[in-house]
């Protein structure tokens, strides 16, 4: 349980660090309104909120190395599933990055959070599933 | 039922050469009887069970099983013997510890043409209620304690309906109560079911009154009588 | 209980056994399946771009041949050009049935008169056959002057309404299928399309488009039926001086040979991966039948034949080569299906993800293999084992 928690906590590190270095502000590209204000491309904002998820998925990985109730964990894989679910749709659907697929963000940040994304569901279901198993088991 | 006409076993060991573990034994085991076999450390009734079982080829001799030479059976025919007609108690903790305690009862039924037949886990829930271990069926083996674990081991062996009991010292690892408590279970085993036993033991004195005995040592049979 | 559910049981009885084993087919399998994917994606990419490009011989200036691969692999711009003249000439070559000039030339980067830095591919209408059957098949009519066809990669950004090459406003009216090279980010429009922009240029772009009087970048060839382009090749640059002619078969050497040393050093770490992997594997499984031997004794004795035995212990080694291989593969699988634009641009090779039926077909193959490769890894381990006395194995500790 612990090294699922801990595998949690690193994807959850993941998601909240690759985007900021791999947006088109980070590598100095700005979307130029007709009034010539510069303002940052979409992807910038998908970092952004990459960070929302980032933070409690850190928390439920956390929570979930020390706790010893198996409610505990099941409620936790459930939220940590559905972080893992928000960590997909946030490129693709919600908010997206850059067209263009030369970007950095098209190249790299899109398709970490959502393979970071696919990882945290896959743990998170594979944590409520093993957390009834340790009850059974003889000490 | 079984007999061994001038069976020997040799084994190498290493560059110690040749050890004679049983030498020309000449035993005949009737069905329906319990037969003990007693003797010092080393004088090879071990052995003499493992002949018996088929699980060790004779250096020497016949054994024969009804009117037929065990060792001129191929082995899958000897596999089908072992698992339908013999149970075996072994003196080490035997069972496999990743199946729980119905599951290693019911072992012996995934081997030959049991495969497909139905009802061995309802078999096994009943065989643990007859040795007082029915809430213990979905245990492993490391949450038993040895007599709980040894009483598990006589409930697999009995699983197929064996004609044939073997127990190799099944009582070395326990007090002296339990001892006595698991040697009243082999004899209503043998009384109830009509098994035929054969045992292993360095305590005959627990062993139930019918009970022939065989004192071996070095490898032959020094000495014949009842219990 | 059937053999399978004992091998399973004993599979998950030893966690960390068949962890370690799981892990290492898991390695084993990706490692291979995603080096097969590579290699097939780079050899489809290469033929769509030949099939793209229709030519039996492709005839550009002497000295340009590693540019203009370039530009049509990875669609960096290029700067190439010989006489239009060279067009009637190679016309003239014996074996020759068509020839259709083209232009390369390229947008700008970061310039308010052009949307995005493009290669972009001018050719004759009248001659065409590389975008020709394309546009009869999807548009059913040829490119007015000002449209554009684009490749997979080209779009019209989100609030425009035209692409905007040196300040000119041109129409997408459709995209290619996806190569996985540079020609996903060109644009093809008509020599008349083309030379209307450098005109418009000189008033409308930061920097005026230059198109030298007579000139082209390059020239596509179709032979006659049953002639070699090779032997074509060789004639056309006998009798048409400061060219060279490669034939479509000889197209991408540079690349290949570059990138075969490349895919050699993968092969070779993938070599070495592999055996360490299953060298651990059979290793793994040797240790555990030997501290198993006494229970393998006794299995024996309850009436297990030596054949049970055997399938016993090779369904625990499938059921971890399945698992581990089918985890590998799907890892896989997905890691290049994510970022295989990533690879294209970082590794400068073309790559295509293989269509559906044969991505099944890989699928396939790598779980053969990775079960192949655990079977042989644990076969000798398991076969002693299975033909242990029963007596000797439970005497043993």
């Amino acid at each position: 349980m612990r090294v699922l928690a801990v595998l949690i906590m690193i994807l959850a590190i993941l998601i909240g660090v690759v985007p900021q270095f791999f947006n088109c502000q980070y590598d100095g590209k700005t979307l130029v309104l007709a009034n010539g204000r510069e303002v940052p491309m979409k992807c910038y904002w998908t970092a952004r909120a990459a960070l929302i998820i980032a933070v409690p998925l850190l928390a439920v990985g956390f929570m979930m190395a020390f706790t010893r109730r198996v409610q505990t964990v099941r409620v936790l894989g459930v939220l940590g599933a559905i972080l893992g679910v928000m960590a997909i749709l946030l490129p693709t659907l919600l908010i997206g990055v850059c067209q263009h697929t030369g970007a950095s963000c098209s190249l790299v940040m899109k398709p970490a959070l959502i393979l970071a994304g696919i990882l945290v569901i896959v743990v998170s279901l594979a944590s409520v599933a093993v957390s009834g198993r340790r009850v059974e088991q003889a000490p | 039922m079984v007999w061994l006409d001038g069976v020997t076993k040799t084994y190498r060991l290493g560059k110690e050469g040749m050890v004679t573990a049983v030498q020309a034994v000449d035993l005949d085991v009737a069905r329906g009887e319990f037969l003990v076999i007693t003797g010092r450390s080393g004088a090879g009734k071990t052995t003499l069970l493992n002949l018996v079982a088929g699980l060790t080829r004779p250096t020497d001799g016949r054994i024969v099983w009804g009117d037929v030479d065990l060792w001129r059976m191929p082995d899958a025919q000897r596999s089908h013997l072992r698992n339908r007609r013999l149970g075996f108690v072994f003196q080490f903790a035997s069972l496999l510890p990743s199946l729980t305690v119905a599951e290693n009862v019911a072992l012996p039924t995934a081997f030959g043409s049991h495969r497909r037949e139905p009802g061995a886990h309802e078999r096994a829930s009943e065989l643990l209620r007859t040795v007082g271990l029915a809430d213990k069926r979905d245990a492993y083996p490391r949450q038993l304690s040895a007599g709980q674990q040894q009483r598990v081991v006589i409930a697999r062996s009995l699983i197929n309906d064996p004609e044939m009991l073997l127990a190799d010292e099944p009582t070395s690892n326990l007090d002296a109560a339990t001892e006595c408590e698991m040697m009243a279970l082999f004899a209503e085993i043998h009384a109830m079911r009509g098994v035929t036993i054969l045992m292993v033991t360095h305590a005959p004195q627990f062993v139930p009154g019918c009970a022939r005995l065989v004192e071996m040592a070095d490898g032959a049979i020094c000495a014949r009588g009842s219990a | 209980m059937t053999l399978f559910q004992l091998a399973w049981k004993n599979v998950v009885g030893s966690a960390f056994r068949s962890w370690v084993v799981y892990l290492c087919v898991l390695l084993v399998t990706g490692l291979l399946f995603s080096f097969a994917l590579l290699i097939g994606g780079t050899r489809d990419s290469l033929r769509l771009v030949q099939q793209r490009l229709g030519a039996d011989v492709v005839v550009v200036p002497e000295g340009t041949e590693t540019e203009i691969e370039s530009a049509l692999l990875m669609g960096h711009p290029v700067t190439a050009w010989m006489p239009r003249e060279n067009e009637i000439k190679i016309a003239r070559v014996p074996g020759v049935r068509t020839v259709s000039p083209q232009l390369y030339l390229a947008s700008l980067a970061n310039a308010p008169c052009c949307t995005a830095e493009m290669l972009v591919m001018a050719f004759d209408p009248r001659t065409d056959f590389t975008i020709a059957p394309w546009l009869g098949q999807h548009l059913g009519h040829s490119l007015s002057a000002g449209e554009a066809v684009g490749g997979s990669d080209v779009f019209v950004p989100y609030g425009e309404e035209h692409l905007r090459i040196y300040g000119s406003e041109i129409d997408l009216v459709g995209s290619l299928e996806r190569t996985g090279t540079g020609l996903d980010t060109a644009l093809f429009l008509t020599f008349e399309t083309a030379y209307e922009v450098a005109e418009n240029s000189r008033t409308e772009a930061i920097r005026p488009l230059e198109i030298p009087p007579e000139s082209i970048s390059a020239a596509l060839v179709r032979v006659e039926p049953g002639i070699d382009p090779r032997v074509a090749a060789l004639q056309i640059m006998n009798e048409v001086p400061g060219v060279t002619a490669i034939p479509a078969s000889g197209l991408f050497q540079g690349f290949r040979r570059q990138i075969g040393g490349l895919l050699q050093g993968m092969l070779a770490l993938l070599g070495i991966a592999s055996a360490l992997s299953l060298a651990i594997v059979g290793l793994i499984f040797s240790m555990a039948v030997n501290e198993r031997r006494r229970e393998i004794g006794v299995v024996r004795a309850l009436g297990a034949t030596q054949g049970e035995v055997l399938r016993a212990l090779f369904a625990e080694a499938l059921i971890l080569a399945l698992g581990g291989g089918a985890t590998g593969i799907l890892l896989a699988a997905t890691v290049l299906y994510l970022f295989r634009d990533l690879i294209v641009v970082s590794l400068a090779m073309p790559f295509l993800f293989p269509p559906l039926p044969s991505l099944i077909a890989l699928v396939g193959g790598g779980l053969v293999a990775g079960c192949a490769g655990v079977g042989l890894a644990v076969l000798f381990p398991v076969v002693r084992a299975s033909c242990l006395d029963p007596a000797v194995a439970m005497r043993e500790q």
